[in-house]
């Protein structure tokens, strides 16, 4: 029996994998990957003397005596912080098609058929599309952390762990696109309201000024709702850029409370599914 | 007996979530399906026949009433183990190979690899295309779609077919090349679930059926009962003038057709007494039968009386 869960789980996700490569999301993703990390092998010069850095040469342009580890660690939080705004977006834009197109008629009638649970089938593709924009990440962050590891001599494991929290807040902004495909089987709106909610967290993460700024106590309080119910991508992003850094991290609460908001919606997206007359 | 598919007092109310408005789609259909059998359920358009296979599938979930699929409910993920199902309107992902659709939606039946590596090139050839297990699905036309996806449904072999129009958008060719299949499954005790417009397709494959109108079943019976005629035809090419007025004097209808003339008498014994008066008279006869209803005239009679 567990066997066969497996067998359907990995049907389900290489099915994803399958139509990523067919929409050219997949390929996109590993040619800009690909092309940034050409870039850094080809054109980025370092020559490190005794640990610190005699020079970077950059398209013919040549900076002298840079600290070797500041470095590493800024451009490995400039890639992080890259990947955590503009990434973000593109995963969520390029792969928020991936699941409301199982609701399409004809095609849902025929999965629904199949001696699966429901929640099996939504959650198997949302598995594969996780797997689908982790791949990418993956392969672009340890390229880069082995470009510079083998260049300087450098070799920081936050920058590694940034790509974990990236994949985490990607699959946490998922479950929305998932939440809002199933109750809405639209693309579109599923993108809209991600996107909403990635825009607010810069917003909301500035609680304390805004608190000032704000007249009413209801006001407030509504902020302060929102601030801990929605995921905490800009407050992630700042946890990733500590640990590439190399900062300690002084609350992990972002991470908590979005994976705990990640639950409830993938939760309830399971659910509303399994009810669905289609 | 058993029964491939039963059900009992089905009820699916669709409800408006701003008006709250009610639709019965399926209201009250108890309907039983024997095991072996060729079933064909036909309706007119919104008719509820589509919701009704949809409840069978639990792609839909039923208000009222329950149905089993041999003696599972329905509703449990395994009673759908034994189906392969055929979606009428089936939009299969176009990205998809001929070959890789069948593995895939094998997969979710829980056929292991080299099961679904060894019955794809089988099933290919079955329905004709295999020369085509390679090139994708958006390539296909609309009977191969049709073909290939009769193929997913046998796949996992199943004990009981469901087919939503089967035959929709395929030539004659490939009808009468899907009717084969279709019987070589029914020899092999394959129970067959046929939903269709196809009247005559129906007929000319399925034992059973059942006439479904404003979600109810209007009628149920088996093909050669419900299409069989309750008198007799007489047909000749000439009577005299005589006999022709003491035979329209018996006969409960009289047509010209043809050329011929067409008695038609109630019984056997006033058939054959008009057989015997117009042999006494050298009269040839053309025709000699039961008369018979088509599955359409049935069809129409029964939704045209509820």
């Amino acid at each position: 029996m567990r066997l066969r869960s497996l067998l359907v789980t990995a049907a389900l996700v290489r099915d994803t994998f399958r139509e990523a490569f067919a929409r050219k999301i997949f390929w996109a993703f590993f040619g800009c990957s690909t092309a940034l990390i050409l870039f850094f092998i080809f054109i980025m010069k370092i020559d490190v003397v005794q640990g610190a850095i005699a020079t970077i040469s950059l398209f013919g342009n040549t900076s002298r005596g840079q600290d070797v580890q500041l470095l590493v660690r800024q451009v490995h939080a400039a890639i992080a912080a890259f990947l955590f705004t503009a990434g973000m977006f593109l995963a969520v834009f390029a792969s928020a098609g991936l699941i409301p197109a199982v609701f399409e008629p004809g095609r849902i009638e025929l999965l629904l058929s199949k001696p699966v649970e429901r929640y099996h089938i939504l959650l198997g593709r949302y598995v594969g599309n996780v797997l689908v924009i982790a791949a990418n990440i993956f392969y672009l962050v340890f390229a880069v952390w082995l470009i510079f590891g083998a260049k300087t001599g450098i070799w920081t494991v936050g920058f590694l762990w940034s790509s974990v929290l990236i994949v985490f807040i990607f699959s946490v902004l998922l479950t929305v696109v998932l939440l809002v495909g199933v109750l809405w089987e639209s693309a579109v709106v599923s993108t809209m309201v991600t996107f909403g909610i990635m825009m607010m967290s810069p917003i909301l993460a500035q609680q304390r000024i805004l608190e000032r700024l704000l007249t009413s106590e209801w006001s407030r309080n509504i902020m302060r709702f929102l601030y801990w119910v929605l995921p905490k991508v800009f407050d992630v992003g700042r946890i990733a850029r500590e640990l590439v850094l190399g900062n300690s991290i002084t609350s992990w609460m972002p991470i908590w409370s979005s994976a705990l908001f990640g639950v409830v919606i993938l939760s309830t997206g399971l659910f509303v599914f399994a009810r669905r007359n289609y | 007996m058993s029964f491939a598919i039963e059900t009992e007092g089905l009820v699916k109310i669709f409800r408006s979530f701003w008006s709250g408005k009610e639709v019965r789609a399926v209201d009250g259909i108890t309907l039983s399906v024997d095991e072996g059998s060729t079933f064909g359920l036909l309706g007119p358009n919104g008719a509820g026949k589509t919701t009704f296979v949809k409840l069978l599938l639990s792609c839909a979930h039923a208000t009222q009433g329950r149905a089993t699929i041999f003696g599972r409910d329905a509703r449990e993920p395994e009673a759908r183990r034994p189906i392969g199902y055929l979606p009428e309107n089936h939009r299969f992902p176009t990205y998809m190979t001929g070959a890789s659709m069948l593995d895939f939606y094998a997969a979710l039946s829980g056929m292991d690899g080299a099961a679904r590596r060894k019955r794809i090139p089988e099933l290919l050839s079955t329905v004709g295309l295999k020369d085509w297990g390679d090139t994708r699905l958006g390539k296909y036309s609309k009977g191969m779609l049709q073909r290939v996806g009769l193929a997913q449904a046998l796949m996992h072999e199943p004990r009981l077919l469901i087919l939503d129009e089967p035959t929709d958008g395929v030539d004659p060719i490939g009808r009468r090349q899907i009717r084969d299949i279709l019987h070589t499954l029914e020899q092999q005790g394959v129970t067959i679930f046929v939903n269709s417009h196809l009247l005559g397709e129906v007929e000319l494959f399925c034992r059973d059926v059942a006439i479904i109108h404003r979600g109810k079943v209007a009628l149920q019976g088996k093909v050669k009962d419900l299409t069989a005629g309750s008198g007799y035809r007489v047909a000749v090419d000439y009577v005299p003038e005589r006999l022709d007025q003491e035979l329209r004097s018996k006969a409960k209808a009289v047509a010209q057709r043809n050329g011929s003339i067409e008695f038609l008498f109630s019984n056997r014994e006033e058939a054959n007494q008009a057989v015997d008066l117009l042999r006494a008279q050298y009269c040839e006869i053309e025709e000699l039968g039961r008369t018979s209803s088509t599955l359409e005239d049935v069809f129409v009679r029964t939704v045209n009386e509820t």
